[in-house]
């Protein structure tokens, strides 16, 4: 094999057949024609192959074959293209895994077939356009698997075992083949299999023998790969290189052909991955992000990227504004829009909204977890526990052990409080995945809902020592310790999750906070400022800000973030222990700026959706002896003591307020004597009901009926009517 | 009898009965309880073929569904008025049938996606009683594991240590009561994420009826639903929102007297009752609604004095109407009550009993007046009857409560009214009394507790605030104190007694001129302002504090005056009045005066009468 046989960074494996290599039976001709004839048999041929199968069994439903189709239509653009192999080869290999089953004999048979017909495009580029027309059909029928050299059956026979996941007898027969031939291809081929039978170790030992690794792109990824499995990440990283060696000056984009990822966008992607484990993120990112655009198909990137947290919600946004692609043809929109469904859900939403519904119409898509873990993200990020909860459970339905859903859905027990539910997914989990992280993460929420805090805290820490960059596990380990009101060991934590993950606002936040607690303004604020920076839209983080400025008794600037969150959880519809405390906070404000009776609505807000408190109570009760109405200032006083009979405060507040009650002159208008006088009116009046002199009292009838209207105001109603 | 008369009784009639049989249809059994007994104690309408005529157009909807159930069971679904489609009918005798088993949580899931208003109201309904039951189930784990102690203490007797004991208990009830009370507003968690609340349920409610409001639809359905929306904004103590929720419904479908008492306890000031007595007046206009509207009078009067003659005329007019219904003849013993006509209110209630004898509700007033009016051996019949017609109910406790309180064993009786409240966790009246128990065993910061509960309750209950003054009074505490007063008070603006204890509060604290007021005002209530005289000295002395010597002599004499008046009957007060009034005049030298009031003292200490004799012996010494 002509090193420059193997896929270059454009390409993907696809340009690779378990059968290339086989130079000796290579015939010099011109493959491109072949090429085309090739994939027309194998079209038709698969084609044929549906035909007689459907009628026996239910093969066709397997995944394999649909792949088989796909690439079959898929497989026609191949032979235009000027350069690499043509991906008949692989394809074929394809083919033949489609047919395992109970049709097994038959199918090697047919495969061999195929794969005769296959053969020749192993051959070189430069092959002269030498006519040779085919009749695909006669070809088909014409080869026999008798007819194949034995290397090339041996190779057959590793290839299917590989794909039938018998690694002994791959590796054994791989071993003897490439002992025969001693071909590089077949050194891939037998460091493929060390690789999925993970001897890694082997594998690259292996592939640096053959110094296949610094030939041929493919096999450096490969390396690379097995590297990063055997944690040698400086190793690893010497292979793909520090920054990407294809890197195009000039930005132009190869458009790739073949259909297949790119090998220099895995290599990127490897970097990534590299970078992140050596904690060096930004240049994880970078990686990662050059890995998208040079192409959009790995996922895997796209996954790192946003799952990791490396990416903050603006650059998440903007960066997928950049990406083309225009690649993808006639994908380009549904893979647009399910990239889109990840994003954060802080921002934009209606653009997530827009790409949800056009996967749902356009696709069908409404039932698939991708498109349901979107949803329970927008929930999750709304705080709407109990509907995200609700959607979570019918996701998990379909797929129990979905391991994008579950942190979420985990969360959402938590916040909801669900106890039992938490202990039977644990428990499942540690049955079913005892080396997850998130098992571990599920423990622990059941312990920190059960209030164990050292054995949550534990668990915390399993699971993030089993997956360093499972930042909810992170975070949940340091609120162990926030707590415990363990501030210092808290702070740690978050700092490093902060490390860990660039993208989101929370350690930030949660530093931030821990400072505020500890009453050391300058750093929370530092911190808040820096978590403002990743996400200003979220509203627990206004408020925090809001406190702080309250703390720092900068009022006005309190109220202005105060508002903002007020606004961000309106946007929100939330009613949630956070929409609470918003409110509480801006009533405070309201308070210390003196503005009374916007603090006071405030207050009776919040007493009306969270209940009594005794805080907000005596709080109410202060704004109301500052407002000189003392009926209403001793009955919250009195309602805030009734909670909570300790209440300082509210005890000193009281008295002053009796003290001020006892001072108030009973003149005429005292409340008791304006009562007094209205119930004695009242009695004449009822007893004088047909005499129609009334109105005095259809006008106080019309006000109690507007006050029935609009019960905002019926405060002011109630209190002007006290003062008549 | 009037022909336009008959027709109203006939219309009355025929409401009545669809609403009883509507409502216990949707499981409000009280309102559905109430309107039965009412169409029962109607009185016999004369021309009975109109009235046949009458029942036939105004056969209830579902008596014609049950009929027709009976008979052609195909059709039976198909109801216009009801408007449920077959599953909806057969989903709604499922729901039924769970909420009658009291599987509530049930009837909600299986109702989870009915649009229908009723089964949407039975389905809101069942999940705010699941919700009830499970705080209500949360609070009585904590007070049964105080229970035991009750035992003991009670088998202790009564001194200093048990009365700490009692009130330390009372503390655990009470701050598992402020537990329960902020569960109130937060949630019942099933331990599964899923979690019933007020506001939650509220929320749903408020999202139907919003959807519903387009469609402007009317119908039991829809006012139940807002009769429940009121309930729970009353809950939530938002009772601006519960008023106007209740008289939705209630324009909606007036028969349901359940609504009409929840309307009744959104109110805490007479001067909004007035109001929404004028709401109330110009939204009910047609005759047949306005009987709804009278009953609700004679309640509102109960709670908030009004003109008696306007009472007494509604409550002639509709006991021309109800002549056997025992609830009117319960509000005419009520009034009476309240007025401190015992006899007559012990008349009626005899009266009632001889009725409907297994009536337990109201018992416990009529034990008030028994235990009030001292006659122990009926309070002791009542109290066994009662327990014998069914002992695990609030009234019994509270009746047997009264009954160990008139034996002088407060403990037993307090037992009795944790009992009692136990079974009904709103009883006031309960709340209350236990205070009044507290009181006797002089343990202020218990008594205090329970009126604290009391005036938690039902901020009318004018009695509660009383108390409260009282008890702080006893624990010179007389800031908190007077506040009471003043919002007993407030309720009760015509009755001298509150003026009077405002009065002496304002005294103790030194407010002469505010007491002076107060006193002043007690004595404008005054049935016979001339003949007390225990306000008249109050207000001489208050006088003297200022030197106001004039008013301080006018008082005085208008005290020793209404010594005339009184058919001889000479309290500690004339006695002092004339003393000082002796003293005063020989002050000023006017002896023969002076010898006159010296006179007058007949009555009193020895010591008061030898100053008197001193005095007069003084005075004809300078008079001759």
């Amino acid at each position: 094999m002509s090193r420059g046989n193997t896929p270059s960074q454009h390409n993907s494996t696809l340009a690779i057949s378990p059968l290339v290599g086989n130079r000796t039976l290579q015939m010099q001709q011109g493959q491109q024609q072949r090429n085309n004839t090739h994939n027309q048999g194998n079209r038709q041929w698969s084609g044929a192959q549906r035909v007689t199968q459907t009628p026996h069994q239910s093969v066709t439903y397997s995944p394999l074959v649909q792949k088989i189709q796909n690439n079959a239509s898929l497989a026609t653009p191949a032979p235009i293209q000027d350069h690499g192999g043509s991906t008949a080869g692989l394809l074929a290999s394809m083919t033949k895994n489609g047919l395992f089953g109970p049709t097994m004999p038959s199918t090697l048979r047919k495969v061999s077939v195929v794969t005769d017909l296959n053969r020749p495009p192993q051959s070189v580029l430069d092959g002269a356009g030498s006519e040779e027309t085919l009749d695909a059909n006669r070809i088909i029928h014409s080869i026999d698997i008798a007819q194949l050299p034995a290397a090339e059956k041996l190779r057959l026979w590793r290839h299917d075992s590989l794909m039938q996941h018998q690694y002994r007898t791959a590796e054994y027969i791989g071993d003897k083949v490439y002992s025969m031939t001693g071909d590089p291809n077949d050194a891939f081929w037998l460091a493929q299999v060390y690789y999925n039978s993970g001897s890694y170790i082997r594998a690259v030992e292996l592939l640096s023998r053959n110094n296949l690794d610094t030939s041929s792109v493919m096999c450096r990824y490969l390396t690379a790969l097995c590297l990063i499995q055997l944690k040698k990440y400086e190793d690893a990283l010497d292979i793909v290189g520090e920054t990407n060696p294809f890197q195009d000056p000039l930005g132009n984009h190869v458009k790739n052909q073949d259909g297949g990822i790119k090998l220099e966008s895995s290599m990127c992607y490897l970097r990534g991955k590299i970078f992140a484990a050596l904690n060096n993120f930004e240049k994880a990112k970078e990686s990662l992000k050059e890995a998208l655009q040079v192409d959009v198909k790995n996922f895997e990137a796209f996954d790192e990227l946003i799952s990791k947290n490396l990416l903050t919600p603006n650059e998440e946004w903007t960066f997928i504004a950049s990406l083309d692609f225009s690649d993808l043809d006639d994908n380009e929109e549904l893979i647009r829009s399910l990239y889109i469904s990840r994003l954060s859900k802080y921002l934009n939403l209606d653009q997530v909204r827009k790409a949800q519904d056009f996967l749902i119409d356009e696709y069908k898509l409404s039932n698939n977890t991708d498109i349901i873990h979107s949803n329970v993200d927008t929930l999750f990020t709304q705080c709407k526990f109990s509907d995200c909860l609700k959607l979570c459970e019918e996701a998990l339905e379909q797929d129990e052990f979905n391991f994008s859903i579950l942190p979420t859905y985990i969360s959402c027990l938590y916040e909801l409080g669900g106890k039992n539910k938490l202990f039977l997914i644990s428990h499942k989990l540690a049955e079913n995945f005892p080396k997850h992280p998130i098992t571990w993460f599920g423990v622990g929420a059941y312990y920190m809902c059960t209030n164990k805090i050292s054995e949550a805290r534990k668990y915390f820490s399993k699971a993030s020592i089993l997956d360093p960059t499972f930042s909810q596990a992170w975070i949940g380990f340091a609120h162990t310790y926030a707590v415990e009101g363990e501030h210092e060991q808290a702070v740690s934590a978050y700092s490093t999750a902060s490390r860990f993950f660039p993208g989101t606002h929370l350690p930030n936040l949660f530093l931030g906070m821990q400072y505020l607690l500890m009453g050391t303004l300058p750093l929370a604020e530092e911190y808040f400022i820096l978590a403002y920076d990743v996400c200003p839209y979220d509203p627990l983080l206004l408020n925090e800000m809001g406190v702080l400025y309250f703390k720092k008794n900068d009022f006005v600037k309190a109220k202005k973030y105060l508002k903002k969150a007020w606004e961000a959880i309106k946007a929100l519809d939330s009613e949630s222990k956070s929409w609470v405390s918003i409110h509480t906070n801006l009533a405070h404000s309201y308070r210390k700026l003196g503005e009374n009776e916007r603090a006071v609505k405030c207050f009776k807000l919040v007493l009306e959706t969270a209940g009594k408190d005794t805080d907000t109570l005596c709080a109410l009760g202060y704004v109301y002896l500052r407002m000189n109405r003392i009926g209403k200032a001793i009955d919250s006083l009195h309602g805030s003591l009734a909670l909570c009979p300790s209440n300082q405060t509210a005890q000193d507040l009281l008295k002053q307020a009796l003290d001020v009650n006892l001072s108030t002159v009973l003149d005429e208008s005292h409340p008791l004597v304006v009562s007094s006088k209205i119930q004695e009116q009242s009695s004449r009046l009822v007893s004088r009901k047909r005499a129609a002199n009334k109105l005095d009292v259809h006008a106080m009838a019309k006000r109690l009926k507007h006050g029935q209207d609009s019960s905002d105001d019926e405060g002011e109603e109630g209190d002007s009517m006290e003062l008549e | 009898m009037d022909p336009s008369f008959a027709q109203l009784l006939s219309e009355v009639q025929a409401e009545l009965r669809n609403s009883a049989s509507q409502l216990s249809r949707l499981k409000l059994y009280n309102s559905s309880k109430w309107s039965a007994e009412a169409l029962c104690g109607m009185c016999e309408i004369p021309s009975s073929p109109l009235v046949k005529n009458f029942m036939k157009d105004s056969e209830s909807p579902l008596r014609s569904r049950s009929h027709k159930n009976v008979f052609e069971p195909q059709q039976s679904p198909k109801n216009p008025e009801v408007g449920m489609d077959s599953s909806e009918y057969d989903l709604f005798l499922l729901a039924s049938t769970l909420f009658d088993c009291k599987e509530f949580d049930r009837c909600g899931y299986f109702l989870a996606n009915a649009t229908h208003p009723e089964l949407k109201f039975l389905k809101l309904y069942s999940k705010y009683l699941s919700w009830d039951k499970k705080t209500q189930e949360s609070m009585e784990s904590m007070l049964t594991s105080g229970n035991p102690k009750t035992a003991n203490s009670s088998d202790g007797g009564v001194d200093g240590g048990d009365g700490r004991n009692v009130m330390d208990r009372l503390r655990n009830h009470e701050s598992s009561n402020s537990t329960v009370l902020k569960k109130f507003q937060k949630s019942v968690d099933l331990d599964n994420g899923e979690s019933t609340s007020v506001p939650l349920i509220l929320k749903e409610l408020n999202n139907y009826l919003s959807q519903d409001q387009k469609s402007l639809k009317t119908g039991i359905g829809i006012s139940l639903l807002h009769y429940l929306q009121g309930i729970l904004y009353k809950i939530q103590d938002i009772p601006s929102n519960a008023i106007s929720s209740f008289l939705n419904s209630l324009s909606m479908f007036p028969y349901n007297w359940g609504c009409w008492t929840e309307l009744l306890s959104c109110l805490s000031r007479s001067d909004e009752s007035v109001l929404l007595l004028k709401v109330l007046n110009d939204k009910f206009t047609n005759e047949k609604f306005k009987v709804m509207l009278k009953f609700f009078k004679l309640s509102l009067f109960q709670e908030f004095n009004g003109n008696i003659d306007d009472f007494i005329q509604e409550l002639d007019y509709l006991l021309s109407i109800f002549p056997n219904f025992a609830f009117l003849k319960t509000q005419h013993a009520l009034i009476n009550y309240h007025y401190m006509d015992y006899v007559s209110a012990g008349l009626i209630f005899d009266q009632i009993i001889k009725l409907d004898p297994y009536r337990l509700e109201d018992m416990d007033t009529y034990s008030n007046i028994l235990y009030v009016m001292q006659k122990p051996s009926k309070l002791a019949y009542l109290a066994q009857f009662a327990s014998g017609v069914d002992r695990f109910r609030a009234e019994t406790c509270c009746i047997i409560a009264n009954y160990y309180s008139a034996k002088q064993e407060h403990e037993k009786s307090i037992m009795y009214f944790r009992r009692a409240l136990t079974l009904n966790k709103s009883c006031t009246s309960a709340w209350t009394l236990m205070g009044h128990e507290f009181v006797e065993l002089k343990n202020s910061h218990a008594a205090i507790e329970c009126y604290r509960r009391a005036v938690d309750i039902n901020a009318r209950d004018f009695k509660a605030w009383y108390g409260l003054g009282q008890a702080y009074e006893v624990l010179d505490m007389h800031l908190y104190s007077l506040y009471y007063f003043q919002r007993s008070c407030a309720l009760k603006p015509l009755d001298k007694r509150m003026w009077q204890a405002l009065a002496s509060c304002y005294e103790k604290v030194d407010s002469i001129d505010e007491s002076i007021k107060c006193y002043t005002r007690a004595l404008q209530l005054s049935l016979n302002s001339d003949l007390d005289t225990t306000i008249l000295y109050r207000l001489a002395l208050l006088h003297e504090k200022l030197r106001d010597v004039n008013n301080c002599k006018g008082y005085m004499v208008k005290c020793v005056d209404a010594h005339q008046n009184t058919d001889g009957l000479i309290s500690d007060e004339i006695t002092k009045a004339s003393l000082w009034l002796a003293k005063h005049e020989a002050k000023q030298k006017n002896f023969s005066e002076a010898y006159k009031y010296a006179l007058g003292v007949t009555h009193g200490t020895s010591q008061e009468i030898e100053e008197a004799r001193a005095i007069a012996r003084e005075c004809r010494k300078r008079m001759d």
